[in-house]
């Protein structure tokens, strides 16, 4: 019996050395460098490309989730434990700041002084400034521009285009049909396409509690009003966000969902390109990063007849016109504790090489200066020459390292105001009081200012024109 | 006192003693209970008491002693979510609860093809909860879901489900209990044919009405079953996450919002790590409480039988 005893202590042993010795960690195997994204079609590019990678002892692992929050929380929570489960990751323009600010990502001017080819003339300035500096101004980098992004627009072509529409529209609202340059002219048409008992709305937007969802829209409207998130120099939220341009802005978001389809305040992306692909809407407001399945005649039934081109902006109460809307897209950043650094910066030699970045940009937008300005490039479609433009338009939230909390609090007013709990007014000024008591407990103080403004924005980097600026459509 | 020299010197056993054995087999699970259990749960009370975030490790943790837990308590819209996930948890478990006893009583016969049935009813538990609240989600969609397309058929007109509070509300119900019923149907079907038939019998003999034996018998006979049921389904249903996550995002506005979502927010979003430990201990409290209470009443109710 004994003996039995001991044969299975010795046995038990043996199994436990044989599979001690069959760990991943413990064989010899080639150089594997994990990334994190959301799921979709730029990561899946990315993935095809590196296959070619010259190095084949170097593998490119995607570790992908869904877009939203998991995507972020699954950065944060890697870093929070100091953890090397990925090695460089994709994160939101305005996740630099959070990164940064904790110590965890690897700094990219050390980069580009290790690399004899990477350096900041590859990319465009505006770019590189978005997606990767912190602070703002500072010339610090953290991220490189991999897939840039702004909100677009998208509408029918069939229904603009139609002599009898544009009749009708002309008769009823006194100026042609086309597609629109202010969110006072979108507001007409969206009117004038909704048709219920056709199964046709006028506009589609997203307005979802998710993430982003909602406010990436509404702040579009709200800087385009003149409105401001707060006061980047005093750190004032109230006055700001809640001013009467930033409430101009959000109102007319809100007041747009009257034309979407029953049930659209609560809509992510996914759900504006179905209702825009089964020829629902008139209009959309959409990320550029969506263009490629739009345009495709395999995805989108109605893509012969899809025309795209920037968002309006808005005649602000102030008499100005501007034009602002979101800036989507991610920076490549890297794990400051990924014991894989070297590797990764040959891949990133290889990977920002203008061969592999138009490859990539045929599918996804690149920030590679040289792929950007090239012709081919921008008449590949209908809507890069578009997006080469919108650049100049693009706006973002707060760089700053309490963002995600900044944002969940301004997405939980803002979907307030959609559903009707509040009014834009009450949501707005609620969020600038919890976005100040967040600021407060990390720390910041707070200035007060004599008096606040009607228009923040002639405060803060004025963009206001006193003519509108027409942009072309396709 | 001192060893008789006569004696042959003293040597470590060679041999090991089923005591030692046993003890040399349960020191890993112990170990594993130490580090998984015990060391959380510790460090989880200790980081209740102060604030920091792991995200930002520059910033020193500062002692707060019992201030997390005053502010979360202080806070109306915390004593919000709690409202919002004790009517959830009422109307979801009632659901499940009085469809699953429901169902059982049906299933609990022999009749032919009973096996297919039984494990179609059980198949929605098997799903993954995040792939049934997207799943969920599209259904009641309000332009192209399947659920206002039938809606709309039936003249019924289309409803926005998901947009508005109460409405979302009944929508994650109806998807948990989905979800939900059939683990009560399991127990339920079990508990109703572990009764004896000659009991049922007898009462019907005795010229009891099927209702009568069923409320009368069947239900009495059944309580233990049903009552860990109803317990494990409203631990379950106050810690519901997944389904909210997925359907509505604690919109619209912060009205579908679960305690759990709360604290998972506050935990993985905001990042504020003593705070979300001291609502984790908030919820155990309750979570810990109320299995206590329930056991106290099932060994009450067992003693008097």
């Amino acid at each position: 019996m004994k003996r039995i005893r001991r044969a299975h202590l010795v046995t038990t042993a043996a199994v436990l050395g044989a599979g001690w010795l069959a760990l991943p960690g413990t064989a010899l195997a080639q150089t594997e460098l994990v990334f994190v994204w959301h799921a979709g079609t730029c990561a899946d590019i990315l993935v095809e490309i590196s296959r070619d990678y010259p190095d084949q002892n170097v593998r490119i692992v995607p570790a992908l989730v869904p877009y939203g929050p998991e995507w972020h929380n699954k950065i944060a929570s890697e870093f929070a434990i100091k953890g090397q489960g990925f090695d460089f990751a994709m994160w939101d323009s305005q996740s630099t700041a959070e990164f940064a600010g904790g110590g965890h990502a690897y700094s990219v001017n050390e980069i580009f002084d290790r690399s004899d080819y990477l350096s900041p003339d590859l990319f465009a300035p505006a770019a590189l400034a978005q997606y990767g500096e912190y602070p703002d101004g500072s010339g610090k980098y953290w991220g490189l521009p991999v897939n840039m992004d702004a909100y677009g627009f998208m509408y029918r072509k069939d229904l603009f285009e139609n002599p009898d529409e544009q009749a009708a529209f002309k008769a009823r609202f006194g100026y042609d049909l086309a597609p629109p340059q202010t969110y006072q002219q979108a507001r007409d048409m969206a009117e004038f396409f909704t048709r219920p008992d056709q199964g046709l709305y006028g506009w589609g937007q997203m307005g979802g509690r998710d993430y982003d969802f909602a406010t990436t829209a509404s702040n579009s409207f709200m800087w385009s009003f003149g409105g401001e998130l707060y006061n980047p120099q005093t750190f004032e939220v109230k006055g700001y966000l809640d001013s009467p341009a930033s409430i101009d802005g959000v109102k007319a978001y809100v007041d747009m969902f009257k034309f979407g389809p029953p049930g659209s305040g609560n809509w992510g992306w996914d759900e504006v390109n179905a209702a825009f692909q089964q020829g629902s809407l008139a209009m959309a407001m959409q990320w550029y990063y969506f263009n490629g399945s739009n345009a495709d005649p395999a995805v989108n039934p109605k893509a012969e007849v899809t025309g795209f081109g920037n968002l309006p902006g808005a005649v602000g109460r102030d008499g100005k016109f501007r034009r602002q809307f979101s800036v989507g897209g991610q920076g490549m950043g890297v794990n400051g504790y990924s014991q894989k650094i070297d590797a990764l910066i040959k891949f990133m030699e290889w990977y920002f090489q203008p061969a592999q970045q138009a490859r990539y940009a045929a599918v996804c937008q690149t920030g590679l200066k040289a792929v950007l300005d090239s012709p081919e490039w921008q008449q590949l479609n209908s809507y890069n020459r578009h997006f080469a433009r919108a650049f100049q338009y693009t706006n973002d939230y707060w760089h700053l390292p309490e963002y995600a909390i900044l944002l969940d609090e301004l997405q939980e007013e803002v979907s307030n105001a959609i559903s009707g709990k509040k009014t834009v007014a009450q949501a707005l000024a609620d969020a600038a009081a919890r976005n100040e008591r967040t600021l407060e407990m990390a720390g910041y103080t707070i200035t007060r200012s004599a008096t606040l403004p009607e228009v923040p924005d002639q405060l803060i980097t004025p963009v206001g024109t006193d003519a509108v600026v027409a942009l072309p459509f396709d | 006192m001192a060893r008789d020299p006569g004696l042959p010197p003293r040597r470590l056993p060679r041999e090991l003693s089923d005591r030692m054995l046993c003890g040399l087999f349960v020191l890993p699970t112990l170990g594993v209970l130490l580090v998984m259990v015990a060391y959380p749960f510790l460090s989880l009370l200790y980081y209740s008491t102060l604030s920091f975030s792991l995200l930002r490790p520059g910033q020193a943790p500062r002692a707060m002693g019992f201030g997390n837990y005053t502010m979360l308590l202080t806070d109306p819209a915390l004593w919000e979510r709690f409202v919002f996930t004790g009517k959830f948890v009422v109307l979801t478990v009632t659901v499940q609860m009085l469809l699953g006893i429901l169902i059982a009583y049906f299933l609990q016969r022999d009749f032919r093809g009973r096996d297919i049935v039984f494990t179609l009813f059980m198949l929605p538990m098997m799903l993954c909860p995040i792939v049934v609240g997207f799943l969920w989600r599209y259904m009641f969609n309000s332009e192209w879901g399947i659920i206002n397309v039938m809606m709309a058929a039936a003249g019924l007109g289309k409803l926005d489900w998901l947009g508005i509070a109460d409405n979302a509300l009944v929508a994650v119900v109806i998807a948990d209990a989905w979800m939900w019923t059939p683990f009560v149907i399991l127990l339920a079907t079990a508990a109703f044919r572990g009764i004896p038939v000659n009991i049922r019998e007898a009462a019907r003999i005795d010229g009891a009405s099927p209702a009568f034996v069923f409320f009368r018998v069947t239900l009495p006979l059944s309580a233990p079953i049903l009552a860990i049921a109803l317990l494990l389904r409203l631990i379950d249903a106050f810690k519901q996450y997944d389904l909210f996550f997925a359907m509505t995002g604690g919109g619209p506005g912060n009205e579908t919002m679960t305690v759990s979502f709360e604290l998972g927010k506050i935990a993985f979003r905001y990042f504020y790590t003593g705070l979300a430990s001291a609502l984790a201990v908030l919820m155990l409290v309750i979570i810990v409480g109320l299995a206590m209470v329930f056991v106290r009443r099932l060994t009450l109710a067992a003693e008097e039988r």
